[in-house]
């Protein structure tokens, strides 16, 4: 295997477009990362995009051949892979390895999404029976996303004293994170006050604590150490990338199942944590090499419990953290310097490909207004339907 | 009495009697003995080479692991007549399980952690027929009255 180094990146702010297909969402995303490479269309050998679930694709989310057709007919490989929200980071990872193998030396990973109004719907065909949890969820109790973060978060002031008022602290911190970055679609900064005011979704969470949802698209083109430096490209290297799923005894109930084996010794949110030990143990890092990171947070219960699991923090650790600023820029460990999920709404499997894009700016220092200094590694984690999760490890 | 026909609001997920109380409809590996809701297809037991799953009946009593209040309400494929916000609970049970699951008769503020919860069914909504459609719930454990 050789190293991967990553050529460039693009994304297309987040936000609601109602006017504006998806595909042409991800086609200037795809433009905007060649143009920061200083490749062409022709340059590109292959193209792995994240399989939408909402629009395009042909119906099949044939998302990479669909682009292809699109903008640029040049016959190369298109891969597509599902994952639900880790469809982006899941993306990445394929293209790493397609570099890292040899076979290929400019591929791009692409996400791009818009999404639904109101509530996700259940596929097309699904049964009515107790075969499809997504229907039990919804018949039997009216169990919203919403309530399965509730869940947890109720359990961890429960479990560590987390209090309502640290809870929105990290909605203020993410708001705070995004007034610099354009591609944001929140960047008003809000209050405590603001948060504990806005209205209670699914009690302790309120709707400034959980994400909204955003059409947005992302591209990053990964290439070899000669490709990199015949471009002249400030040179981030992926330090490691893995995708992991889910392990038995996990003790998290997952979306949108109702009930779950808790085991001791399994960790809660296997996927994503297996994803980051992997990441971090292939890139030979502990925690404490890490400079940021870059979590999904669908609500402020991630921003706390996340780099907890990650083995970053002890249990209830995040907590003093976040009220003695070391999960901010400039703190020990910054969380979402882009500002994260609570600032962007989340584009699904877009996010997962637009971490990676963060992560590129801070270490080559273009993050402006919301840099990380000296940001030397960061770490993306991403979660995804179906107990995905992806981890991708970059350097400079 | 009894005059109103009552159906579950999905089938094979629970049964109950006035006499025995209600129980989940669940599955048991006998290749490992993990216990699942509701029923498996298989065993997810990577460990466990028998795969042998058979109905089992889960319940009726469980400890309260965490809780959440609804105060909107959710999309059109949940029917609740008439409706008012209501508590989901993460319950544990005996088996190993975390099971989810509104309350019943028990406030907001007095919901707890650790509470000692047993199942029973309550109406959700009449159908085109006039049946009750019930669902599956958590109540408190009557402490006064005969297990």
């Amino acid at each position: 295997m050789r190293p991967v180094y990553v050529l460039g990146v693009g994304a297309h702010p987040w936000g609601k477009f109602p006017g504006k297909p998806q595909l042409k969402l991800a086609i200037e995303a795809l433009s905007a990362a060649l143009r920061d490479a200083g490749l062409a269309f022709t340059d590109l050998q292959a193209v792995v995009a994240a399989s939408s679930r909402f629009e395009g694709g042909m119906g099949w989310g044939l998302h990479a051949n669909e682009l292809l057709q699109a903008v640029a007919e040049t016959g190369i490989p298109a891969i597509n892979v599902g994952g639900g929200c880790a469809a982006g980071g899941i993306a990445v990872h394929t293209a790493v390895s397609m570099i890292a193998s040899g076979k290929h030396d400019i591929v791009a990973a692409v996400g791009a999404e818009r999404m639904p109004k109101g509530f996700i719907p259940r596929p097309p065909g699904s049964p009515d029976d107790i075969s499809d949890t997504d229907y039990l969820r919804w018949v039997t109790m009216g169990a919203t996303n919403p309530a399965y973060w509730a869940l947890e978060a109720r359990r961890r002031m429960h479990d560590v004293g987390t209090t309502e008022e640290i809870f929105a602290k990290a909605s203020v911190l993410m708001h705070h994170n995004a007034v610099a970055n354009p591609l944001a679609r929140y960047r008003a900064e809000c209050s405590v006050a603001e948060v504990l005011s806005s209205p209670v979704v699914a009690d302790p969470l309120r709707l400034l604590e959980i994400c909204a949802v955003s059409d947005g698209a992302a591209v990053v083109l990964l290439g070899s150490l000669d490709q990199a430096r015949r471009l002249g490209v400030p040179l981030v290297e992926v330090a490691a990338s893995a995708i992991a799923t889910g392990q038995f005894g996990d003790p998290s109930i997952r979306i949108p199942t109702v009930s779950t084996i808790a085991a001791t010794g399994v960790s809660h949110t296997s996927e994503v944590v297996g994803a980051v030990r992997t990441a971090l143990e292939h890139a030979g890092m502990g925690p404490e090499d890490v400079d940021f990171v870059e979590l999904a947070d669908n609500t402020v219960w991630h921003v706390l419990a996340w780099p907890e699991l990650f083995g970053f923090f002890e249990p209830g650790q995040a907590d003093w953290m976040l009220e003695h600023g070391e999960l901010a820029i400039g703190g020990r460990l910054p969380v979402n310097p882009s500002g994260g999920f609570l600032s962007f709404g989340e584009a699904t499997t877009a996010q997962g490909v637009l971490q990676i894009c963060e992560i590129v700016w801070q270490l080559r220092g273009q993050a402006a207004g919301h840099q990380v200094p000296n940001a030397k590694v960061g770490l993306s984690a991403v979660l995804g339907l179906g107990a995905n999760g992806a981890s991708i490890v970059l350097k400079t | 009495m009894n005059s109103i026909e009552r159906i579950p609001v999905a089938r094979e997920l629970f049964t109950w009697t006035d006499d025995a109380g209600t129980y989940l409809i669940g599955s048991r590996c006998s290749g490992c003995g993990a216990h699942y809701f509701p029923k498996s297809i298989s065993c997810r037991n990577p460990r466990c080479n028998a795969k042998e799953v058979h109905d089992v009946l889960l319940g009726p009593r469980g400890r309260l692991f965490s809780f959440t209040a609804q105060g909107y309400r959710p999309p059109p494929l949940f029917r609740m007549e008439p409706w008012a916000p209501y508590v989901i609970g993460m319950v544990e049970l005996p088996e190993g399980l975390r099971v989810m699951g509104m309350l019943t008769g028990v406030t907001g503020d007095a919901v707890r952690i650790g509470m000692e919860l047993e199942l029973t069914v309550e109406p959700l909504y009449r159908d085109a027929e006039g049946r009750e459609v019930v669902t599956y719930k958590f109540k408190p454990v009557d402490l006064g009255s005969a297990p």
